[in-house]
């Protein structure tokens, strides 16, 4: 096999790569990919809390890349989805004990494994960045449509195009009503501004709670918002390339739309 | 006033939050089982050297793991004796 290596980043903290890492792989598993999520969040692991996999972890990442387990030790199936594994970050160890050439030589395993690795990058821009970045082929930037996350993206992006990677971008936590009042950035001012590629949009959906409440995927939801929009996103780092992109829309406008083409009102 | 009556009647225990409480709870006890290789270093150099005040060991076969198993995890330490040291160890 060979492997695509996708870097999930962003920056700023919080914004939802863990959220977007968790539910692009199964969703990319359903597809039938053969997938590999790797918490890259060293020291600070969360990934497998999301994933519901939390007590299933023996080996992790550190032992897998220090070669003191066998790749296939350290990734753990999906209880719900075939073809998902997961390799998660060690607790007791800190950033430093990996370095970015660990990863490139790691990177060649993983790559004949796999047809997706994705890598969850910790926030910030530091070793823990380095190391999720330099095994990787591709990137997703996440970002919300907030002043501080944009320029943090901002910042991330030069640092991956320095690296000749281009990155694509997904914006989270959209709130349509807020939008449409002219509350919040939209994503065509945010594409305007970072001049990047849009790869998907993801409304803010209480949803995403539940779901790691739970430990059940997003993606695995009904009526999910945020769930159906990480599908596509997966659909269109699957090669779906053509797939037009959803616009979130709120309730009201909705309606409206429904009642225009009906003829009712103005 | 209804959200709260309704709540009642249906109870809470069904919710994702009761969910999320149970599942924390083993996490933060299994986070905190892991241990750095580090530590496991000290540990095997701090435990060969007090049973060494108590017994002659053969060192390089000293074997210290940990193991783990779905409901619990254990420290498992293994060494052939030589012999017993007599006397007071100080
Ligand atoms: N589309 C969404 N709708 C509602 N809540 C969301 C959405 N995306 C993410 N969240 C919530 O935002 C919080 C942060 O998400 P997540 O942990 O995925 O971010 P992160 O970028 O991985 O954070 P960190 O930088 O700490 O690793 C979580 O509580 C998550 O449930
Ligand atoms: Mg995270």
């Amino acid at each position: 096999m060979d492997g695509r290596i996708i870097v999930i980043t962003s920056g700023k903290g919080g914004v939802g790569k863990t959220t977007a890492t968790a539910s692009i792989g199964a969703a990319l598993a359903l597809q039938r990919k053969r997938v590999a999520v790797i918490d890259m969040d060293i020291g600070l692991r969360n990934l497998d809390v999301v994933m519901g996999l939390e007590n299933r972890i023996i080996f992790n990442v550190v032992d897998a890349v220090k070669g003191k387990c066998k790749l296939k030790q350290a990734a753990i199936k999906d209880r719900r989805i075939d073809d998902l594994f997961l390799i998660p970050a060690s607790q007791s160890d800190n950033k430093n004990v990996l370095s970015p050439k660990d990863m490139v030589q790691f990177g060649e395993k993983l790559r004949r494994e796999f047809d997706f690795v994705l890598m969850d990058c910790p926030a910030g821009i530091e070793r823990g960045f380095e190391n999720s970045v330099a095994a990787a082929d591709e990137a997703v930037v996440v970002c919300t449509p907030e002043v501080s996350s944009v320029r943090d993206a901002d910042r991330v992006i030069g640092l991956l195009y320095a690296r000749s990677i281009t990155p694509k971008l997904v914006v989270n936590r959209i709130i349509p009503e807020m939008v449409e009042k002219g509350d919040m950035l939209s994503h065509v001012d945010m594409v305007d501004v970072l001049s990047i590629e849009l790869v998907g949009l993801v409304p803010m959906d209480d949803h995403v709670l539940i779901s790691t409440n739970t430990g059940i995927p997003l993606v695995l939801q009904k009526k999910s918002k945020a769930g159906e929009a990480f599908q596509r996103i997966a659909m269109r780092i699957n090669g779906a390339t053509d797939l037009p992109i959803e616009v979130p829309q709120s309730q009201d406008r909705f309606w409206k739309k429904i009642g225009s083409k009906l003829g009712l009102g103005k | 006033m209804f959200n709260g009556l309704f709540r009642k009647v249906r109870g809470n225990k069904t919710g994702s939050g009761e969910i999320a409480k149970q599942r924390l709870k083993f996490a933060l006890i299994y986070d905190k089982l892991e241990i750095s290789d580090d530590t496991l270093r000290n540990l095997h150099r701090d435990m060969v050297e007090v049973i060494s005040r108590y017994f002659e060991i053969d060192q390089a076969a000293f074997r210290l793991d940990i193991h783990r198993s779905d409901d619990f995890s254990s420290l498992v330490v293994n060494t052939p004796i030589l012999s017993a040291k007599r006397g007071s160890p100080d």
